[in-house]
C-alpha cells in the first residue's frame, strides 16, 4: 500500500523515498486516527487541497500529452484537419427548401432515369416497369418481345425506315403502360397471338358474323369499306396502309408500327383535309393517362373543335381527354374522379367500338381503290 | 526539531494521498475533472495549442518531454475558474471527513 501511494503522491517528493516508506509502513501500523489531521489548521489543509487539485490537473495534462504524442506518431494527429475552403464546401446548408447538401428535394418526380438496355430516358417512376420489359423479364415481357420481333422481322423488307419510329409510338413504353396491355390483352389486342394465328389465312375476307376479322394482325383491305365505315375506322384504329400487304393497320391509333405522319397522310387521303386526324390516338387510352400524354392531349384537343365523328366515339374520348387536364394540374381530386369515370368512359369506348365493327364490313363500296394503288 | 516537523507533514500527506486512493476518491475526482475539462474546452484548446507547437518543431521531432514542458503550463492556466472551484470544493470535504478520524 505504501508502495502504492507514494511514488503518485508529490507532495513526498522533497523527501527520500525510502525515507518516508519506511515511515509510512511505520505509520500503517499505526492507527491512522492517532496521527490524525487534528494538529491541522485551516491553512494546512487548503495547502493540501490545493495540492492534490495540481495534481489532478498535471495528471490530465500529462495523459493529455501522451495521447498526443502517440497520435502524432501514428501519423492520425491531423488527420481531422482540413483547409478551410474545403470545410467551405461541405457546410451544412440550413435554408427552408433545401437539404443539407444545398440540393432542392421533392426533384425525384420530374426525374429520369436513362434506361441502360435502350438508353431512353424514362420517368423514374416507371423505370421499373419499364425495364421488365425492356430486358425481357415478367409475365407480360415474353409476349410483347416476342411480337418486338415479329415486328421487326415482317418490317425489315418493306418498311425498313419506320423501323426507327417504332419505339417512339410504341405504348409499351408510355406512362401508363400497364393498363394499356391489360385491356389489350383481353378485347382488342391485335398482336394476339392466339388470334394472329387463328385468323391469320382470312385475311381479307370481311364478314358480319366475324368480330375478330378487325383485330387481324395483318389488317383489312381498305376497298371493301364504305365512306362511313372508313371514318369510323380511322377514329379508332391506325389505318395506314402497308404497302406489303395493302391492309389497313387495325392497331390502335398510337401503334408503334406507323408513325403519326403516316396515319395523318392516311386520313387526308380519305376523308380530306378538312378532317385530318380529328381523334388521333384517343379511343384506347382512356383509362390510363399519364403525365406524358398531356401534350397528346393538349393537341387532341385542339383538334376536336373540328370532330365529326361518331357521338361514342368523341363524347368518350372528349371525357378521357378532360380527365386528363384534370390530371395535369396534379389535383388529387381529380385523380379520384378520374377512376370512377374511367369505367364509364370505358363502356362507352366499347360500345363505340361494338358498333364500328358490325357497321363496317357492311356494304362493300370501295371509293377509291385506284388511287390507293397509286399510292402503294 | 524542523525533520520531524517535516517528517510529520510528509507522513500526513502520504496518509492522506493514501486514503485517496483506497477510498476510490482519486479516481472519480480524475473522472470528473476529465469530464468538466472535455466539455468546457480545454481540450479542444490544448489541441490547437499542440498542433502550434508540434507544426513548429516539426512532425518527426517531436518528443513527449518537449510537449510536456510545453502543455502543461497551458493547461495549468487554462482551465476554467468554474472547475477548479468544484474540485477543490469536493478535495475539501473529502478532507474534512477524513480529518475528523
Amino acid at each position: 500500500m505504501a508502495q502504492l501511494s507514494s511514488p503518485q503522491s508529490p507532495c513526498c517528493r522533497p523527501l527520500c523515498y525510502e525515507q518516508s516508506e519506511r515511515r509510512l509502513h511505520k505509520s500503517l501500523q499505526m492507527k491512522m486516527e492517532e496521527m490524525s489531521l487534528s494538529g491541522l489548521d485551516n491553512s494546512k489543509l487548503e495547502a493540501i487541497a490545493q495540492e492534490i487539485y495540481a495534481d489532478l490537473v498535471e495528471d490530465s495534462c500529462l495523459g493529455f500529452c501522451f495521447e498526443v504524442h502517440r497520435a502524432v506518431k501514428c501519423g492520425y494527429f491531423f488527420l481531422d484537419d482540413t483547409d478551410p475552403d474545403s470545410m467551405k464546401d461541405f457546410e451544412i446548408v440550413d435554408q427552408p427548401g433545401l437539404d443539407i447538401f444545398g440540393q432542392v428535394f421533392n426533384q425525384w418526380k420530374s426525374k429520369e432515369c436513362v434506361c441502360p438496355n435502350c438508353s431512353r430516358s424514362i420517368a423514374a417512376s416507371r423505370f421499373a416497369p419499364h425495364l421488365e420489359k425492356c430486358l425481357g423479364m415478367g409475365r407480360n415481357s415474353s409476349r410483347i418481345a416476342n411480337r418486338r420481333i415479329a415486328n421487326s422481322n415482317s418490317m425489315n423488307k418493306s418498311e425498313s425506315d419506320q423501323e426507327d419510329n417504332d419505339d417512339i409510338n410504341d405504348n409499351d413504353w408510355s406512362y401508363g403502360s400497364e393498363k394499356k396491355a391489360k385491356k389489350r390483352k383481353s378485347d382488342k389486342n391485335p398482336n394476339s397471338p392466339r388470334r394472329s394465328k387463328s385468323l391469320k389465312h382470312k385475311n381479307g375476307e370481311l364478314s358480319n358474323s366475324d368480330p375478330f376479322k378487325y383485330n387481324n394482325s395483318t389488317g383489312i383491305s381498305y376497298e371493301t369499306l364504305g365512306p362511313e365505315e372508313l371514318r369510323s375506322l380511322l377514329t379508332t384504329q391506325c389505318g395506314v396502309i402497308s404497302e406489303h400487304t395493302k391492309k389497313m393497320c387495325t392497331r390502335s391509333l398510337r401503334c408503334p408500327q406507323h408513325t403519326d405522319e403516316q396515319r395523318r397522310a392516311v386520313r387526308i387521303y380519305f376523308l380530306g383535309s378538312s378532317a385530318v386526324l380529328p381523334e388521333v390516338e384517343s379511343s384506347l387510352d382512356n383509362d390510363s393517362f399519364d403525365m406524358t400524354d398531356s401534350q397528346a392531349l393538349i393537341s387532341r384537343l385542339q383538334w376536336d373543335g373540328s370532330s365529326d365523328l361518331s357521338p361514342s366515339d368523341s363524347g368518350s374520348s372528349k371525357t378521357s381527354e378532360n380527365q386528363g387536364w384534370g390530371l395535369g394540374t396534379n389535383s388529387s381530386e381529380s385523380r379520384k374522379t378520374k377512376k370512377k369515370k374511367s369505367h364509364l368512359s370505358l363502356v362507352g369506348t366499347a360500345s363505340g367500338l361494338g358498333s364500328n365493327k358490325k357497321k363496317k364490313p357492311k356494304p362493300p363500296a370501295p371509293p377509291t381503290p385506284s388511287i390507293y394503288d397509286d399510292i402503294n | 526539531m524542523v525533520v520531524s516537523k517535516m517528517n510529520k507533514d510528509a507522513q500526513m500527506r502520504a496518509a492522506i494521498n493514501q486514503k485517496l486512493i483506497e477510498t476510490g476518491e482519486r479516481e472519480r475526482l480524475k473522472e470528473l475533472l476529465r469530464a468538466k475539462l472535455i466539455e468546457c474546452g480545454w481540450k479542444d484548446q490544448l489541441k490547437a495549442h499542440c498542433k502550434e507547437v508540434i507544426k513548429e518543431k516539426g512532425l518527426e521531432h517531436v518528443t513527449v518531454d518537449d510537449l510536456v514542458a510545453e502543455i502543461t503550463p497551458k493547461g495549468r492556466a487554462l482551465v476554467p475558474d468554474s472547475v477548479k472551484k468544484e474540485l477543490l470544493q469536493r478535495i475539501r470535504t473529502f478532507l474534512a471527513q477524513h480529518a475528523s478520524l
